[in-house]
């Protein structure tokens, strides 16, 4: 088994955080587990992205980066970012992308349209109709991301299911040291999103 | 003992395993984490090695030579536009040698992922005549850099360590033991002028001759340790072919071939001297040859200059048959179409030789490339989100007050030339202060700011730089601009810190932060010690005061240093030690956007009140600078609520 996860956002929103908790559960798990993160930009507002790679073949090392149309699984933060990162996603991959966008001032000023939801939607269908968008999040947005993906995993990826609401509840224990006690009820929260959104197919 | 860790801190522990009793360095993306780690290990841990970061990249790897011809074990970490800055003295320390294990530990950046040239390490090895390793993945920069040290020693040359992006900052579980190997060794140093001088033609030409037999050494000491790797698990069956890949692409060519047992791998992790005896095995194996290598065709020249001397007849593909490019971070995509070059090849050969076609057991490529990536379903939008200064960053009052001064001043700007230099100052080339020209390296902004004014251009020039910039390497510049009177206006812009990299301390860094037994050089007392025309100080938060000094500063004649001075707000921010924040009366804001116009601030956004649009700031986000109530007209914004 080989799953490859690519996170993207912005810097602030906490993509480092999400992929290492990621991490953290596969490693407790016993599977093999690399991160490489781009985050030069992280306190500039820039783009920040996450490449994870899990398997249980223990004999074989992977590099840590994943290639364009490598990813099994694309996390999207921000809608710009997500977009940005669509050449990363296999074809019938599967995206889990927020619905919030930040649009550079330039961007405000010069009065330039932003990709909406629909517009979105429409661009990643082309290439695999596993979508599901994430409305109205709640802060910090890396943590319900990351309770709406737990809840979906079974309808995702079977070689995933290590990634259990104590599992992940567990890792955010050890990884969280501010404010842990908001970021547990905000991976609750995410986990129920995410049930009403399986139900809602 | 197991952690999770990136390549640049299994090289921090590799070398702490190894028993280095000095670490020194200057900050460089990809590189830093490696120093950084050891400067931590060393402020928590007793014993411990003397860590610093130094001035500049030729400082610290003076340093750290000094300390290995007393015989201690030292290292020293550079990104590679470091290596360029330090390639005086390691040329001149190539050719004297080393007593003490001296690894020179350079971050490379196929892809540029975080700017600069592009250039390959590995071809400044060939130039230096010193031995290059590279890892493929951190497990194996931590049993790399020990060796490295032994390889030195027992070769008495520097060893150059060689980490890529992809592998410097990807981070796995790394077994190691994590702790100090301390070495006790007495410092010693003898005269040897033949040695430790260029004194005369003989002694550097003698120096010439016993580097390239200590090369000859370290080709056998690689050879006997196995560093490279021919992997094949069926090779009696051989088709002909064979892969070589060179560091950070072995577990990449690996993962490609895992079903294909019978292609030979020949895995690269001692780059230079070639090791040449494990290169003719694989040539007498096979017939075509695919080297897999990023950046330069390092490896290729290499080998297809042994297999000219050795008479070998085959095919090599590679980059200088144009299959493969020279440019960028090899993806999947590259790697397949090497192998598929490899495999169709053979098809093509048997047809021509009218025998009956094979199918090779490697037909499985094909059918991979059949997936491959369709390079046309890239986006058709791209977001581009610009990076800009942080939010509360001292900079950004700086270039406004600049942007105001011009403006004040009634000067067209698209003719006052503003040199950027290396580190955050250079956000000030993207909006909507758009107003760096030019950044070519460390200190440079000072220097080409003279020629400039030299070149004949009648407008003032000003040259902008950051305070650790300015230590690193524009000092000299300032100098020569004293002395030929070269006038230009020069703002640096002193935030106490090296932030671009990591917020890593530098001379100016208050005492408080520097670790025990520092002391801070303070830059206003240094640029007036070399005798510029004149000197003033503004904080950039004060936008008046600093509008008014730079409008002044750009017609006045001479040598001019404005600094601009004001702590970075992420450290700042870092120690609680923010105050308030600035918050929007939505009442009074009338949306006219001059706040976002000016500042370009991340922190402000647009939201929706009642039924009209207005401006808010996240006070997330926000540190208190106060540069956006500078810029509103309708005094909508104030300070207050404590975060």
């Amino acid at each position: 088994m080989l799953t490859n996860i690519f996170i993207s956002g912005l810097g602030g929103q906490g993509v480092v955080t999400l992929a290492n908790l990621i991490a953290q559960c596969a490693s407790e798990h016993g599977l093999k587990v690399s991160v490489f993160n781009s985050r030069g930009m992280a306190q500039r507002g820039g783009r920040v992205t996450s490449e994870i790679r899990i398997s249980d073949n223990k004999n074989f090392i992977y590099g840590a980066r994943i290639s364009s149309g490598q990813a099994d699984i694309l996390l999207g933060m921000e809608i710009g970012e997500s977009i940005n990162s669509i050449s990363y996603l296999k074809e019938l991959g599967t995206a889990v992308i927020l619905d919030y966008s930040f649009i550079p001032s330039e961007m405000i000023l010069k009065k330039e349209a932003y990709p909406s939801q629909k517009e979105t939607s429409e661009l990643f269908l082309k290439k695999t109709k596993n979508l599901f968008f994430v409305d109205n999040p709640v802060s910090p947005y890396n943590i319900f991301l990351l309770g709406v993906f737990v809840l979906l995993i079974p309808l995702i990826d079977k070689e995933l299911t290590f990634l259990t609401q104590s599992e992940v509840e567990k890792s955010i224990l050890t990884i969280i040291k501010r404010e842990t006690e908001l970021s547990l009820k905000t991976f609750r929260q995410g986990y129920e999103y995410g049930a009403k959104l399986a139900e809602s197919l | 003992m197991k952690k999770m860790i990136i390549g640049n801190q299994a090289v921090a522990y590799g070398a702490l395993s190894a028993g280095i009793d000095i670490a020194t360095g200057y900050p460089g993306t990809p590189s830093s984490e490696a120093l950084t780690e050891l400067f931590n290990f060393s402020q928590k841990n007793d014993p411990s090695p003397y860590v610093e970061w130094s001035v500049n990249e030729k400082v610290a790897f003076e340093v750290a030579t000094g300390a290995a011809w007393t015989g201690k074990r030292a290292i020293t970490t550079m990104k590679m536009s470091g290596c360029n800055v330090a390639s005086d003295s390691i040329l001149s320390v190539a050719y004297s040698g080393t007593r003490g294990g001296l690894v020179i530990y350079i971050a490379d950046d196929p892809g540029a992922e975080a700017g600069m040239p592009e250039q390959d390490t590995r071809l400044f090895a060939l130039q230096a005549g010193l031995p290059l390793l590279e890892a493929s993945t951190p497990q194996s920069a931590y049993k790399l850099t020990r060796f490295s040290f032994e390889l030195s020693e027992k070769t008495e040359l520097p060893v150059i360590l060689r980490l890529v992006t992809s592998v410097s900052h990807a981070q796995e579980m790394v077994e190691g033991d994590y702790s100090y190997n301390r070495l006790d060794r007495e410092a010693s140093f003898e005269r040897d002028i033949f040695k430790y001088t260029k004194a005369g033609s003989a002694i550097c030409v003698g120096q010439h001759e016993t580097l390239l037999l200590r090369l000859k050494q370290a080709e056998r000491i690689v050879a006997d340790r196995r560093i490279n790797r021919l992997n094949c698990r069926n090779c009696s069956d051989s088709t002909g072919f064979s892969v070589v890949s060179s560091g950070s692409l072995i577990p990449y060519v690996n993962e490609e071939l895992m079903n294909f047992e019978d292609v030979p791998h020949l895995a690269l992790e001692s780059i230079y001297p070639l090791d040449e005896n494990i290169v003719i095995k694989m040539l007498k194996k096979s017939e075509r040859v695919l080297i897999l290598e990023e950046l330069e065709p390092v490896v290729e020249i290499m080998i297809r200059s042994l297999a000219n001397k050795l008479g070998w007849c085959g095919t090599i593909l590679g980059k200088m048959d144009g299959l493969l490019p020279r440019t960028g971070k090899y993806e999947r995509e590259v790697i397949l179409k090497g192998l598929e070059a490899l495999v169709r090849g053979n098809r093509k050969r048997k047809k021509h030789e009218n025998e009956p076609i094979v199918e090779t057991p490697s037909i499985g490529f094909s059918e991979i490339t059949g997936n491959k990536q369709n390079r046309n379903d890239l986006p058709p939008v791209s977001i581009k989100h610009p990076i800009t200064f942080c939010a509360g960053c001292p900079h950004r009052g700086t270039f406004m007050a600049l942007v105001r001064a011009i403006k004040r001043n009634r000067m067209d700007r698209n003719k006052i030339i503003v040199t950027g230099d290396i580190g955050c100052t250079i956000l000030g080339m993207n909006p909507p202060f758009n107003s760096c020209w030019t950044e070519v390296s460390m200190g440079s902004s000072i220097g080409l700011a003279q020629g400039f004014v030299r070149g004949g251009i009648r407008e003032p020039v000003v040259a902008t730089i950051g305070d650790s910039t300015f230590f690193h390497a524009g000092m000299p510049p300032l100098i020569n601009a004293v002395q030929h009177r070269t006038g230009f206006l020069l703002i640096i812009m002193d935030n106490g810190w090296t932030c671009m990299t990591g917020f890593q301390p530098n001379p100016g860094t208050e005492e408080r932060f520097q670790g025990a037994n520092t002391r801070q050089v303070d830059i206003s007392r240094l640029v007036q010690a070399m005798g510029i025309d004149d000197l003033q100080v503004i904080n950039p938060f004060d936008q008046e005061h600093s509008e008014e000094v730079l409008s002044q500063a750009l017609l006045a004649r001479g040598v001019r240093v404005v600094i601009a001075r004001k702590e970075c707000a992420i450290t700042v921010a870092r120690r609680g030690e923010v105050e308030s924040v600035c918050v929007v009366d939505p009442e009074l804001c009338n949306f006219c956007k001059r706040c976002l116009r000016e500042t370009g601030c991340q922190a402000l956004f647009v939201s929706d009140y009642e039924d009209r649009e207005i401006v808010k700031i996240d006070t997330d986000q926000c540190n208190g600078c106060t540069l956006c109530i500078t810029s509103c007209p309708t005094d909508a914004i104030s300070t207050g609520k404590i975060k």
